[in-house]
C-alpha cells in the first residue's frame, strides 16, 4: 500500500503549483474574472505547452496516458489557485467524452486540437427539470434524411459561450427518464438555430444557457452509439465528480490554513483569536473534515483507477463529504474571519464561493447521499 | 397561561389589517411621498409609527399580544423601507440617557423618518472586542466641543446617513470600558469620509468611515463623558432582539415551501424528496420554538423588565434559522444556484436565494458574533465565571 505520489506526479504537482504562484494572485484573478471571456488565452497556451491538456488522453492518441490520479494532482492545485480557465469543461468533460468514442478521423482531429490548445469544449447535460439526473432528458434529436434535427434547451453549460464545440445529450428514443435512448451530439455553436446566453457564475467562472431550435446536423454529428450515450455520460460524470472533489479539497486546504494563520494574527480581548479554546476546537474540526475528505478522495480515486464504474459508490461518498465538509469549512472560515470574511477583499470569500458552486455541480451532498444509500 | 386571542385582540387584528391594507402602496404612486405619508397616518393611529416606543414618548403602549399581532400582519406586507438605526436604536438611548433638550431636538425627526442615522461602533481593531475602540474625541481647551479622529468599519448605510451615533474614546485610563463617550454628529461635513465595502453577496451596504478633525459640540454628547459603554450596552440588547426576525423567517419558510413545490424531482416535486422534506420540517420546528421564545420575551418586556439574557438566545437562534432558510433555498434551486446576479435562469427564486445565502453569512457576525453571544449567555445566564476568556 502506498499513498505517495510518483516522481512524475510530484513534478506535475510542482509545476501546477508554480503556475498558480506565478499567475494567480487574488488581484490577477479578480482582473481575469472581470474580463468579458473570464479567463486568459495566454494561460491556455501555457497549459498546452506544459502538456496539461494532453494529460488524460492515451499514448495511442498522442496524449500522456495520465490516469484519474494525475487529474487529481492537477485539479487539487487548481483548487488552491481558483483557476478560471476551462480545463474542467474542455479536458475532463469534453475530453472525457472524446476519449471514450470509437476511432474515427474526426475523433483524432478533435483530440489533437484539444491537446494543442486549439479546441475548447463544453458538455451540455442539465435541463430545466433534470437537476443532476443525467438520464432525465427531454431535448430531442430526430433523424431527418441523412442527418438529425436537434431541438430543446440545456442549462448552466459550463464555459458554453467560449467553447468551439459543445457536446449535447439528447433524446433519440424512449421516455423522459429512460437511460436507453439518449445520444450525444457534436454541436457547432455557430450553426443556424443554436443560441447561447452567457453569464458569470457565483465563483467568477462562466456558464451559458443553450437553445437548439431546428438545428440541422449531419449524421457524423452523432458521437458514439445511437441511443447509447448514457453509458459514456455516466463514466464521464464519475471522473468529473472526482475532479471537482479534488478541486474542492484544494480550496478547503487553503481555507483552513488561512483561518489558522488569520486567528494567530488578529487580536481581540488582548489575545490573538487563536488563544480562544472554542475557536481552536472549531479549527480542529475544520482540519479533521479536510483530512476525512482527502481520505475519501484517495479511496474513490484509487478504486476508480482499479475498478472503473464499480467504484461509483465510493465516488458518491466522496462528493457527499466534499459537499458537507466544504460547506462546514467554508462557512466557518468566513465566521472566524469576522467582518473581513464576508467581504470580497480576502481570498477566503472566493474559496467559499467556489466550494458553494462545486456543490451545485454533478450532484450536491444530498443527491450523492441518496445515490450512496440506494 | 393561555393562547386564546381575546375579543379585543381579534378586533385589534382587524384594525391593523384595515390600516395596512388601506394605506398600502399603489403602483405608480410617488414612493417617497407615500412613505412619509404612511408614517404620518400610522402616527395618527396613536403611535403605530413607533410601536416599540414607550407611551410617554408617543408609543402605542401595546400589550405583548398586540405586538405579536402587529409583527405577524406586517411580515406579510410591504411596509415602507425603514432603517433600524433611528427609531429602533438611537432613539431609546436618547430617551433614556439624553436630556430634555436633546429629546426635543432629535426625536421628532427620527420619528418622521426625515433623517437617516447610522451606527459608529466597530473599528478595524475593535470587532467582537468592541470596548477596544480607539476613535479619539478630544475636548477643546474652552470646553465647547470635541475633536474626533479615527475610523469606523462595517458602518451600515453610512453612505446615505445624515447623522451618526458614535462611540468615541475620551480617556485611555482605567478599564477600557471606561473612557468611552457617546456622541451624535452630522455625516455630511468636512472631515467625514465614507468608503464602500463590497460584500460576498455583491452588494454595497457597509462602509468604512474615516474622521479627520471633526468638530462635535458638547451639546451633542449623550449623558456623561466616559459613560458611553453603559449606554451602548443597553442598546445592544435592543439590537439583538430586533435581529431575530421570527415573523420574517416564518414568511420566508412558507415562501420556500411554495417554491419547492414547483421544483420538479422525477415525476413529483422537491417537496416529496425525503431529505429536503425533513430539512424543511426541522426548520419549521425550530422556528415554532423560537416564536414562543420571542413571545415569552415580549411578555417580560410588557411586565416592565429590560430585555434580558433571552435576547441573546433570540439573536443566536434567529440568525441561524435565517441562514438555514437561505441555504435550503439554494438547495431547492439545485444547479441553478450557481448562476450569478442578473442571469435570471432557472426557477425565479434561484438568484435571489444565492444572494441571500451569501449575505446571510454576516448575520452570525454582526450585532455581536455568535461566539460573543454564547459568552454572554455563559456569564449572565449560567453564571459561569469568565476567569480567563482565553484558555
Amino acid at each position: 500500500m502506498n499513498f505517495e505520489l510518483s516522481e512524475e506526479q510530484q513534478l506535475l504537482q510542482d509545476s501546477v503549483a508554480r503556475f498558480v504562484a506565478d499567475h494567480y494572485s487574488l488581484e490577477a484573478r479578480r482582473k481575469l474574472a472581470d474580463s468579458t471571456q473570464g479567463y486568459s488565452d495566454e494561460h491556455w497556451k501555457q497549459f498546452a505547452e506544459l502538456g496539461w491538456l494532453a494529460l488524460p488522453f492515451s499514448e495511442e492518441d498522442g496524449g500522456l496516458g495520465g490516469t484519474v490520479i494525475d487529474a487529481l494532482v492537477v485539479m487539487e492545485q487548481f483548487g488552491k489557485g481558483l483557476i478560471l480557465e476551462p480545463y474542467f469543461a474542455t479536458v475532463i468533460l469534453g475530453g472525457g467524452v472524446l476519449k471514450r468514442l470509437p476511432a474515427s478521423e474526426s475523433r483524432t482531429a478533435r483530440i489533437n486540437a484539444v491537446m494543442e490548445g486549439q479546441l475548447k469544449l463544453a458538455l451540455a447535460t442539465t435541463e430545466l427539470q433534470s437537476r443532476w439526473d443525467l438520464h432525465d432528458v427531454v431535448s430531442t434529436a430526430t433523424a431527418d434524411g441523412d442527418g438529425f434535427v436537434l431541438n430543446g434547451a440545456k442549462s448552466v453549460v459550463l464555459h458554453g459561450a467560449s467553447a468551439d464545440g459543445i457536446i449535447v445529450s439528447l433524446r433519440t428514443q424512449g421516455g423522459q427518464f429512460d437511460k436507453d435512448g439518449i445520444s450525444l451530439f457534436w454541436v457547432d455553436p455557430k450553426a443556424d438555430g443554436v443560441s447561447l446566453k452567457a453569464y458569470p457564475t457565483v465563483d467568477g467562472l462562466r456558464a451559458a444557457e443553450l437553445t437548439l431550435e431546428k438545428v440541422a446536423v449531419p449524421s457524423d454529428a452523432l458521437l458514439g452509439p445511437l441511443h447509447g450515450g448514457y453509458e459514456i455520460l455516466d463514466a464521464v460524470a464519475q471522473e468529473a465528480t472526482l475532479a471537482l472533489s479534488a478541486e474542492g479539497l484544494g480550496a478547503m486546504e487553503r481555507l483552513y490554513k488561512d483561518t489558522v494563520e488569520y486567528t494567530q494574527n488578529r487580536e481581540q480581548f488582548d489575545h490573538p483569536l487563536s488563544d480562544f479554546q472554542t475557536l481552536q476546537h472549531r479549527m480542529v474540526e475544520m482540519f479533521m473534515e479536510y483530512e476525512q475528505c482527502k481520505s475519501l478522495l484517495y479511496r474513490a480515486t484509487l478504486e476508480f483507477a482499479q475498478d472503473g464504474m464499480a467504484a461509483s459508490k465510493s465516488v458518491s461518498a466522496c462528493k457527499h463529504l466534499v459537499g458537507v465538509a466544504g460547506r462546514f469549512i467554508g462557512e466557518n472560515a468566513v465566521q472566524l474571519h469576522g467582518g473581513m470574511g464576508v467581504t470580497e477583499e480576502l481570498a477566503i470569500g472566493h474559496y467559499f464561493k467556489r466550494l458553494f458552486v462545486i456543490d451545485t455541480q454533478f450532484g450536491n451532498a444530498d443527491y450523492h447521499l441518496e445515490r450512496y444509500a440506494a | 397561561m393561555d393562547i386564546e386571542l381575546s375579543k379585543a385582540d381579534l378586533e385589534f387584528r382587524e384594525e391593523v389589517t384595515a390600516f395596512l391594507d388601506g394605506n398600502a402602496y399603489k403602483p405608480g404612486e410617488d414612493y417617497a411621498a407615500w412613505r412619509l405619508n404612511w408614517f404620518k397616518a400610522a402616527a395618527e393611529k396613536g403611535g403605530w409609527d413607533v410601536p416599540k416606543w414607550p407611551a410617554a414618548f408617543g408609543g402605542p403602549g401595546w400589550t405583548p399580544t398586540q405586538h405579536y399581532i402587529w409583527e405577524q400582519e406586517t411580515a406579510t406586507r410591504n411596509l415602507p423601507w425603514d432603517l433600524p438605526f433611528g427609531v429602533g436604536m438611537v432613539a431609546p438611548i436618547i430617551m433614556t440617557y439624553g436630556n430634555a433638550e436633546q429629546q426635543a431636538r432629535f426625536l421628532p425627526d427620527i420619528r418622521a423618518r426625515t433623517v437617516n442615522w447610522c451606527q459608529g461602533y466597530s473599528e478595524p481593531g475593535a470587532g467582537s472586542d468592541l470596548a477596544a475602540l480607539k476613535t479619539k474625541a478630544e475636548l477643546s481647551e474652552d470646553g465647547t466641543h470635541y475633536v474626533v479622529n479615527g475610523s469606523k468599519i462595517w458602518t451600515t448605510m453610512a453612505h446615505i446617513a445624515d447623522w451618526i451615533f458614535c462611540l468615541t474614546r475620551t480617556s485611555s485610563e482605567g478599564k477600557k470600558q471606561e473612557g468611552i463617550t457617546f456622541l451624535l454628529f452630522p455625516m455630511k461635513q468636512d472631515g467625514v469620509e465614507v468608503k464602500p465595502i463590497i460584500t460576498l453577496g455583491g452588494s454595497h451596504t457597509v462602509n468604512t468611515v474615516h474622521f479627520t478633525d471633526v468638530k462635535v459640540p458638547v451639546e451633542n454628547r449623550i449623558g456623561e463623558e466616559g459613560k458611553g459603554w453603559t449606554y451602548a450596552k443597553g442598546l445592544l440588547a435592543h439590537e439583538r432582539t430586533g435581529l431575530a426576525g421570527v415573523s420574517r423567517s416564518l414568511v420566508a419558510l412558507e415562501k420556500l415551501r411554495r417554491q419547492a413545490g414547483k421544483v420538479k424531482r422525477g415525476n413529483g416535486s422537491l417537496l416529496e424528496d425525503p431529505s429536503f422534506k425533513s430539512k424543511l420540517a426541522r426548520l419549521e420546528i425550530d422556528l415554532k420554538a423560537l416564536e414562543y421564545t420571542e413571545l415569552r420575551s415580549l411578555a417580560r418586556a410588557a411586565a416592565g423588565a429590560q430585555p434580558g439574557p433571552e435576547s441573546s438566545i433570540m439573536k443566536l437562534k434567529g440568525t441561524e434559522i435565517q441562514q438555514r432558510i437561505a441555504l435550503l433555498t439554494t438547495e431547492a434551486a439545485g444547479p441553478f444556484a450557481a448562476p450569478w446576479g442578473g442571469a435570471s435562469v432557472g426557477p425565479s427564486f434561484a438568484s435571489g436565494g444565492t444572494q441571500s445565502y451569501l449575505g446571510s453569512r454576516a448575520y452570525t457576525i454582526y450585532g455581536g458574533a455568535s461566539e460573543v453571544q454564547k459568552d454572554i449567555i455563559a456569564k449572565n445566564v449560567l453564571g459561569l465565571k469568565a476567569k480567563s476568556k482565553a484558555s
